[in-house]
């Protein structure tokens, strides 16, 4: 999951989470609230009898009478005061029903005693229960309301400011490791932002990426140049002997000498083109951008070699899928890779032999091609060192250098792909080419 | 045909001017970039042989300048630097062709002549051979207007064997001009024999080929 959904996924269920526990509580805390605020009123009133009894005297309110008692219009508040024969003191609030007039209603209720010139006197003022409750419900309302539009307005705010805030993240991976390839030709600008972190990792990718395109630019002046120092003698020796072939005075002796010469110089001339071919696939200077079709790719070996599989009155068996596609490969590579094999299958198979070349898909793993011939074979304990530089089969003599195999195996390794053999002595060989499972998703079958 | 040779390796230059002049061009040497620029203000070539590796300037640079200064010249790039780069890049420039070091004289010729062939648009590109004729561009061989089957590798041979007629060539320097970086030695001269034995039987049909003769110790070479 990307770190924005991630951030954005926490911020509002948490939200959520919040408003809920505050709903929940609300009304709780509202009565809470309330009830407070009541006792408080109901004890500022008290103080205020109180105060006029002390200033004014107690007939102030009794006017002759032996109690006093009065209620507002809707019965919702009262006050009785009269004397009381019990002498232990009365301070408590609570709730209970009281008779006013004809209606029993349910009030909030304060009673408090006091002495008055030897006298004890009782104070209660109640005030009803529903005239209390009667704000909870629109408090609580308004309360969830503006606290619902704030969370809302909150989110949106953190969520626009989150998407601000990982822009540049978002901008470090696509320019610098999404969209690069290697071997990263192009620069890119840094990102603009002020956040250090990204700064930072900015800056790390940007470095590590010049040093990877440093060392690759490197290795590659080296073959340019190896190639080059190597190259240039062998050219020169080559063009130096035609051109004494040329003579025309030239006696025979010496003329086979200086052919024998050429044939030698050839000899080294493809050693090191094909180390320096090796060496530059190792260092990744082919681009795998291709995509090819293996029976495609077959046809125009087969054709390449047509003359030698003629001459030498052989067979070819080719069952391939026409419909397989291997994307990011390099064609040439691959080219080379079939080429050698069958070329190879032909050079060591017996005249009128066969070559049966077949495919076989392992769904969701890989994509597998034979090349099966009817060769000399390769013994057992040499079948390891075959694709090995320089190794040489004891039984074929002076025939090859050893590095076909190696370029087989180089390019292989190169695209993830596996090579493996399986021979009898004197009956024939087969090499099987694994495509790795990357091709699962591109497989029409 | 005037060709200038831009090389920077000496003695690799006289071996190319040696080898041309026997050819019939006249030659020319250049061996910096700076030289090079200095010989085309001079005078027009039909061909520049020009080696990417120059001890001053970038070969590319100067092929690109070169372009536009003398556009009418053929072009060869010559390099031992095997860039895969080189190549896509030269070829981009409007190069002509492309021939990475060591190459066989005989195949820059071959590759001059077709370059040659193929700017000059002559329709008649037909060479005879004793009682044959060769089409090189239709890659035909005819005896009496009566089209001769041969193979790609066989024409190939032989139009090679007739480019550098009178002239033994070995099997190893006609397997590089058949198969190319594909070649192996030992075992491609061995082709080379079935491939010659296979183009007399064809021909041997229609008249006698004594012109194509077996040079002892050496290859081939066809004699006119």
């Amino acid at each position: 999951m990307k770190l924005l959904n991630k951030i954005t996924l926490y911020t509002t269920v948490s939200k959520i989470i919040i408003v809920l526990i505050f709903i929940w509580l609300l009304p709780g805390i509202v009565k809470d609230l309330n009830s407070q605020y009541t006792n408080y009123n109901l004890g500022e009133q008290k103080k205020k009898v109180l105060d006029n009894i002390r200033k004014r005297g107690i007939d102030y309110y009794f006017e002759g009478d032996s109690s006093y008692g009065s209620y507002t219009m809707l019965k919702e508040e009262f006050i009785a005061l009269e004397p009381v024969n019990s002498h232990y003191p009365v301070d408590s609030i609570y709730t209970d029903k009281r008779i006013v007039e004809t209606d029993t209603l349910t009030y909030r209720l304060l009673d408090y005693s006091f002495e008055y010139k030897n006298k004890t006197y009782l104070l209660e003022i109640g005030k009803t229960v529903s005239a209390i409750d009667q704000y909870n419900r629109p408090l609580q309302k308004v309360a969830s309301y503006t606290l619902a539009v704030l969370i809302f307005l909150t989110l949106i705010l953190d969520l626009f400011f989150t998407r601000l805030l990982l822009r540049p993240l978002n901008l470090i991976i696509t320019s610098k490791l999404l969209n690069r390839k290697f071997p990263f030709k192009e620069t890119i600008s840094p990102v603009k932002t002020s956040t250090t972190d990204f700064k930072y990792l900015d800056q790390s990718l940007t470095d590590l990426a010049s040093k990877i395109k440093d060392t690759f630019e490197k290795e590659r002046e080296f073959t340019s140049n190896a190639s080059h120092e190597l190259m240039t003698p062998i050219s020169i020796l080559q063009n130096k002997m035609e051109n004494m072939m040329m003579d025309q005075d030239l006696n025979e002796d010496l003329r086979e000498k200086i052919v024998s010469m050429m044939t030698i110089l050839n000899r080294l001339k493809k050693i090191v083109r094909s180390l320096l071919l090796i060496s530059r696939i190792d260092n990744d200077q082919y681009v795998k951008t291709d995509l090819i079709k293996p029976y495609v790719l077959l046809e125009e070996v087969i054709s390449e070699l047509k003359d030698r599989i003629e001459l030498r009155k052989i067979r070819i068996m080719q069952s391939l899928s026409q419909s397989i596609e291997i994307p990011r490969v390099n064609r040439d590579l691959i080219f080379q890779l079939i080429y050698n094999l069958i070329n190879n299958a032909i050079r060591y198979n017996r005249d009128e032999g066969e070559i049966e070349i077949s495919d076989q898909i392992i769904p969701e793993e890989s994509y597998i091609i034979h090349i099966k011939d009817t060769g000399i074979g390769i013994h057992t304990h040499e079948q390891e060192s075959i694709f090995d530089r320089f190794k040489k089969s004891d039984k074929t003599g002076s025939e090859g250098y050893g590095l076909g195999l190696s370029i087989v195996k180089t390019i292989a390794q190169y695209h993830g792909m596996h090579i493996v053999v399986q021979s009898e002595f004197g009956k024939g060989s087969t090499f099987k080419i694994y495509f790795p499972h990357w091709l699962k998703k591109q497989t029409v079958i | 045909m005037n060709v200038l040779i831009v090389e920077d390796e000496k003695s690799m230059a006289l071996e190319m001017e040696f080898f041309l002049k026997k050819g019939g061009y006249l030659c020319d040497l250049a061996f910096t970039g700076k030289q090079a620029r200095q010989k085309m203000s001079e005078h027009p070539f039909d061909f520049i042989l020009l080696d990417l590796g120059l001890p001053d300037q970038d070969g590319l640079e100067v092929l690109k300048d070169a372009k536009k200064n003398c556009p009418e010249a053929s072009y060869i790039i010559l390099t031992a630097r095997g860039d895969l780069e080189d190549r896509i890049k030269g070829l981009d420039l409007g190069a002509d062709d492309y021939l990475p070091k060591p190459f066989s004289l005989l195949e820059l010729q071959s590759r001059m002549q077709a370059v040659w062939r193929r700017k000059s648009g002559l329709n008649d590109s037909t060479v005879s051979l004793g009682d044959f004729t060769i089409d090189l561009n239709k890659r035909i061989v005819f005896f009496d207007k009566e089209e001769i089957e041969l193979s790609r590798r066989e024409f190939d041979l032989l139009s090679y064997l007739m480019l550098h007629k009178n002239r033994p060539l070995t099997r190893s320097q006609l397997s590089d001009h058949v198969w190319g970086d594909f070649s192996e030695d030992d075992y491609d001269s061995n082709f080379i024999d079935v491939h010659i034995k296979n183009i007399r039987k064809k021909m041997i049909a229609y008249a006698p080929v004594d012109w194509l003769q077996t040079v002892r110790g050496t290859g081939y070479k066809i004699k006119i």
